[in-house]
C-alpha cells in the first residue's frame, strides 16, 4: 500500500501537468473544453443527487409546506369538505374564553425560563462578547415568559384543554426522562469504560434498544400487571399487595418513564463510551502526576472532554422524548383518564379519531416549530463538524 | 527531580513523599482491587437485571398457555413447549406481517444506502453549481422532527389511493438527510488522488463511483445499512398511519395491535412468542453486527 498509491499519484500529477501544458497551447479549445467540463460536472452532479433529492423534496419538504397549508382549513377526513378558516385552528389550540394575564400563572415554569434565559445570555456574552446577541436572547426569553402569563380567567377556559394537558404530559415526560437517561447513560459508561468485559456489559445494556417498541410494551405491560407480572410477584415476596401501575393516574407516567429508560438508555451509553474513548489518555496521566484523585480527574478531565458529547446526547434525547408516542399509545392509550396523553397522540387522535385534519395539521406545525428550535442547536453542532 | 536544582531540601521532601506514596499506593492498590471486584459484581447484577425482561418474554413464549393461565409470575418456564412458536404462524396474521416487515426493511435499507451514497458522493466530490445551497437545504431537513409530518403524508398517500401498499410503507422513509450527511462526510475524507488515478485511466464518473468509491466506503455503508435496518424494522407511527388493513401491518404495528385487551388474554404464551419472533431479526442483527450498529449511532449523532 505504501508504494502503490504514491506511484499513481505521481503519474496523475504528471499527466495533469501534461494536459495543462497542452491546453495552454490551444487556448480556445481549452475554454470550450472547460465549458463542456462544467456542463459535465453539472449533469454528473444532478444525476447523482436526483434520486435522493426527488424523494427528499416529495416526502419531506412538500409535507412540511402542506402542513402549514392544511392548518388554515377546516379539513374533514371523511367528507373531503374543506373550507378556509384562517387562523381559527391556531386560535382553538392556543386560545380560550375570558383570557387574562397574570404574574403568578405557571410560576414555576416561567421562573425556570427566566433562569435559563439568564444563563444563556451570560453564556452568549462570555462566548461571543456580543451585547447585541445577549440582548436578543434576553428579549426572546422575556417574550416567552410574558406570553406564558396569558391564561383563561376563572370564568373562562381553554378552547382545547386536552391540548394543554397533552403538552403538559409531554413536558413532564421530557423533563423527567431526559436527565435520567443522560445521567444513567453517563454513569454506566463510566462504570464499564476500560473495564475487563466492558463490551459484554455494554451489549447487555444496549440490547433492549434494538427491540421494536411493541415488543417493549408487550413485556412491560405484563411486567407491570398487578395480577400476572413479575413485579407483582416480586412485591408478593415481601408480603406487599401488587400495584396496578398502569391504571393508577399517579403511577402511569412513572411506569412509562421506567419503560423508556430500560428501552433506550443503551443508546446514550454507547455514545458516552465512544466519547470517553476519544479523551486523550495523556491528560489522565498528567492529572494523576499532579496528584489529582478520581473525583478531580472526573471534574477536570472527563467532564470537559465529554462536553460536546453531553450536549449532543441531551439535545438528541430531548428531541426523541418530546416525540414520545408508541409507549403511551400501546400501554395506556393516554389513560387512565388523560394522565398520560401526549402531544403526538393528541395529533393522531385529532386526525384519525375526530377526522379533523386541519386542526391536527396545526398541532403538527406547533410540534415542528418547537422541535426545530431545539434541533437548531443540534444542527449547528453537526454543521460545524461538516 | 525537576525542582532539585532550586534548593537542597526539596529532594529529601520529595523522597519522603515518594515513600508515603508507595505505602499509600500499596494500600490503595488493595482497596482498589476490592473496589473493582465489588463493582464487577454490582455491574453483573445490573446487567442481568437489564436482560431479565427479555428472558422472561422468551420463557413465557416457551410455556404452554394453560400453564400461564395459572401463573405467569415465574422467571423460568414450569413446562416447556415449542407449540406457541408454531401456532402463531398458523393462526394469526403474524406470518404475513413478518413478510411485510422483511420486504419493507430490505428495500428501504438498500435504497437508502444507495441514494445516500450517490448523493453523498456528489456533494463531496462533484463541484456542480449550487452544490452548497442544495447541501444546506438537505442538512436543514435534520430539523424536521421524524414524527411531526404524518398528517400531510397520510393525506398525500390516501389522496393517491396508495394506502395499504409497500410504496406507502417504503417511500417516505427514504428521505433520510442524516444518511447523506454521513456519506458526504466519509467521501470528503477519501484522498482525492485515489479517485483521480481512476479518472486518468479513463473511467467515467459512474464507473469510478461504482468500482472505486463504493468498495472504499464499505465500512460507512455497512454502518448506515445496519442503522437503517433497525430504525425501519422498529418504525411504529408511520406504518400505523399508512396501513389500515391488518394484512398490511408490519410486525411492529401488528404486534402493537394485539395488545389492546391485555390482562384478560388467555393466550399469553402465543403473545410472548410473537413478541420474541418480532424481535428475533433485530437480536440477530445485534449479535452479528453490533460494531457496525454502534458505529452508525456514533456517526449518526454527529459525534465524530
Amino acid at each position: 500500500m505504501t508504494s502503490g498509491p504514491g506511484d499513481i499519484v505521481g503519474s496523475a500529477v504528471l499527466l495533469r501537468r501534461k494536459e495543462r501544458m497542452m491546453s495552454a497551447t490551444r487556448g480556445v479549445t481549452a475554454r470550450a473544453r472547460r465549458s463542456t467540463r462544467r456542463r459535465q460536472e453539472l449533469l454528473g452532479g444532478l444525476g447523482f443527487i436526483a434520486p435522493f433529492m426527488a424523494i427528499y423534496v416529495l416526502f419531506l419538504l412538500v409535507p412540511v409546506v402542506q402542513a402549514f397549508y392544511m392548518s388554515g382549513f377546516d379539513w374533514d377526513l371523511l367528507s373531503s369538505t374543506r373550507s378556509p378558516v384562517g387562523f381559527a385552528n391556531y386560535r382553538r389550540m392556543l386560545w380560550g374564553t375570558g383570557m387574562e394575564w397574570s404574574v403568578e400563572h405557571a410560576l414555576v415554569v416561567r421562573t425556570v425560563i427566566v433562569f435559563v434565559t439568564a444563563l444563556a445570555a451570560y453564556g452568549t456574552l462570555k462566548r461571543t462578547s456580543s451585547r447585541v446577541r445577549a440582548a436578543v436572547v434576553v428579549a426572546g426569553g422575556l417574550i416567552v415568559v410574558g406570553v406564558l402569563g396569558i391564561h383563561p380567567s376563572s370564568g373562562g377556559g381553554w378552547s382545547d384543554p386536552a391540548f394543554w394537558n397533552s403538552l403538559k404530559n409531554t413536558m413532564v415526560f421530557t423533563f423527567v426522562s431526559t436527565p435520567i437517561l443522560v445521567v444513567l447513560g453517563l454513569a454506566l459508561a463510566l462504570a464499564i469504560h476500560k473495564r475487563r468485559g466492558g463490551a459484554l456489559y455494554r451489549a447487555a445494556f444496549f440490547l433492549p434498544y434494538v427491540l421494536p417498541i411493541s415488543a417493549v410494551t408487550l413485556i412491560w405491560s405484563y411486567l407491570l400487571n398487578p395480577d400476572r407480572g413479575l413485579i407483582g410477584g416480586f412485591l408478593g415476596w415481601f408480603g406487599r399487595a401488587p400495584i396496578a401501575f398502569l391504571s393508577d393516574p399517579k403511577l402511569a407516567m412513572p411506569a412509562i418513564i421506567a419503560t423508556t429508560v430500560w428501552w433506550s438508555v443503551g443508546f446514550n451509553l454507547v455514545l458516552f463510551v465512544a466519547g470517553l474513548q476519544d479523551i486523550d489518555a495523556t491528560l489522565y496521566e498528567a492529572a494523576s502526576l499532579d496528584g489529582a484523585g478520581y473525583w478531580r480527574q472526573f471534574r477536570h478531565v472527563t467532564l470537559p472532554g465529554l462536553n460536546h458529547v453531553t450536549i449532543l446526547v441531551t439535545v438528541t434525547q430531548a428531541i426523541a422524548s418530546f416525540q414520545i408516542f408508541g409507549q403511551v399509545y400501546i400501554m395506556t392509550r393516554g389513560g387512565p383518564g388523560k394522565a398520560t396523553d401526549v402531544l403526538v397522540q393528541h395529533i393522531y387522535e385529532a386526525g384519525f379519531r375526530n377526522y379533523q385534519l386541519g386542526y391536527a395539521a396545526a398541532m403538527s406545525v406547533f410540534l415542528f416549530v418547537v422541535m426545530s428550535a431545539v434541533s437548531a442547536v443540534q444542527f449547528r453542532m453537526i454543521a460545524r463538524s461538516a | 527531580m525537576m525542582h532539585s536544582y532550586t534548593s537542597t531540601t526539596r529532594p529529601l521532601a520529595g523522597d519522603k513523599r515518594l515513600l508515603a506514596k508507595t505505602i499509600d499506593g500499596r494500600r490503595f492498590n488493595q482497596r482498589s482491587k476490592t473496589l473493582a471486584a465489588g463493582s464487577h459484581v454490582l455491574l453483573t447484577v445490573a446487567a442481568l437485571a437489564w436482560l431479565l425482561p427479555i428472558v422472561w418474554m422468551l420463557s413465557m413464549g416457551l410455556t404452554p398457555n394453560d400453564e400461564l393461565q395459572r401463573s405467569s409470575k415465574n422467571l423460568l418456564p414450569r413446562a416447556v413447549t415449542f407449540e406457541n412458536f408454531f401456532s402463531v404462524f398458523s393462526v394469526g396474521d403474524l406470518g404475513r406481517w413478518f413478510v411485510n416487515s422483511v420486504v419493507v426493511t430490505t428495500i428501504t435499507t438498500f435504497l437508502t444506502v444507495m441514494f445516500c451514497a450517490m448523493a453523498g458522493y456528489a456533494f463531496a466530490r462533484i463541484s456542480f453549481p449550487g452544490r452548497r445551497i442544495v447541501y444546506i437545504l438537505v442538512l436543514s431537513g435534520l430539523m424536521v422532527p421524524r414524527e411531526a409530518m404524518f398528517i400531510p403524508l397520510f393525506l398525500m398517500f390516501s389522496g393517491l389511493g396508495r394506502q395499504n401498499t409497500y410504496d406507502a410503507l417504503i417511500l417516505p422513509r427514504l428521505a433520510a438527510p442524516l444518511g447523506v450527511f454521513l456519506m458526504t462526510q466519509f467521501y470528503s475524507k477519501i484522498p482525492i488522488e485515489v479517485e483521480e488515478a481512476a479518472r486518468v485511466d479513463g473511467a467515467s464518473r459512474w464507473r469510478t463511483f461504482l468500482w472505486v468509491m463504493i468498495p472504499l466506503s464499505r465500512p460507512a455503508l455497512a454502518s448506515l445499512a445496519i442503522f437503517t435496518f433497525v430504525l425501519t424494522w422498529n418504525d411504529y407511527l408511520w406504518p400505523l398511519v399508512a396501513s389500515t388493513r391488518a394484512e398490511w401491518f408490519t410486525v411492529t404495528t401488528g404486534l402493537g395491535s394485539l395488545q389492546s385487551n391485555f390482562g384478560a388474554t388467555t393466550n399469553l404464551g402465543d403473545l410472548m412468542a410473537s413478541g420474541f419472533i418480532a424481535s428475533l431479526p433485530l437480536i440477530m442483527v445485534f449479535l452479528l453486527f453490533q460494531r457496525q450498529l454502534i458505529r452508525g449511532i456514533t456517526l449518526g449523532s454527529g459525534e465524530k
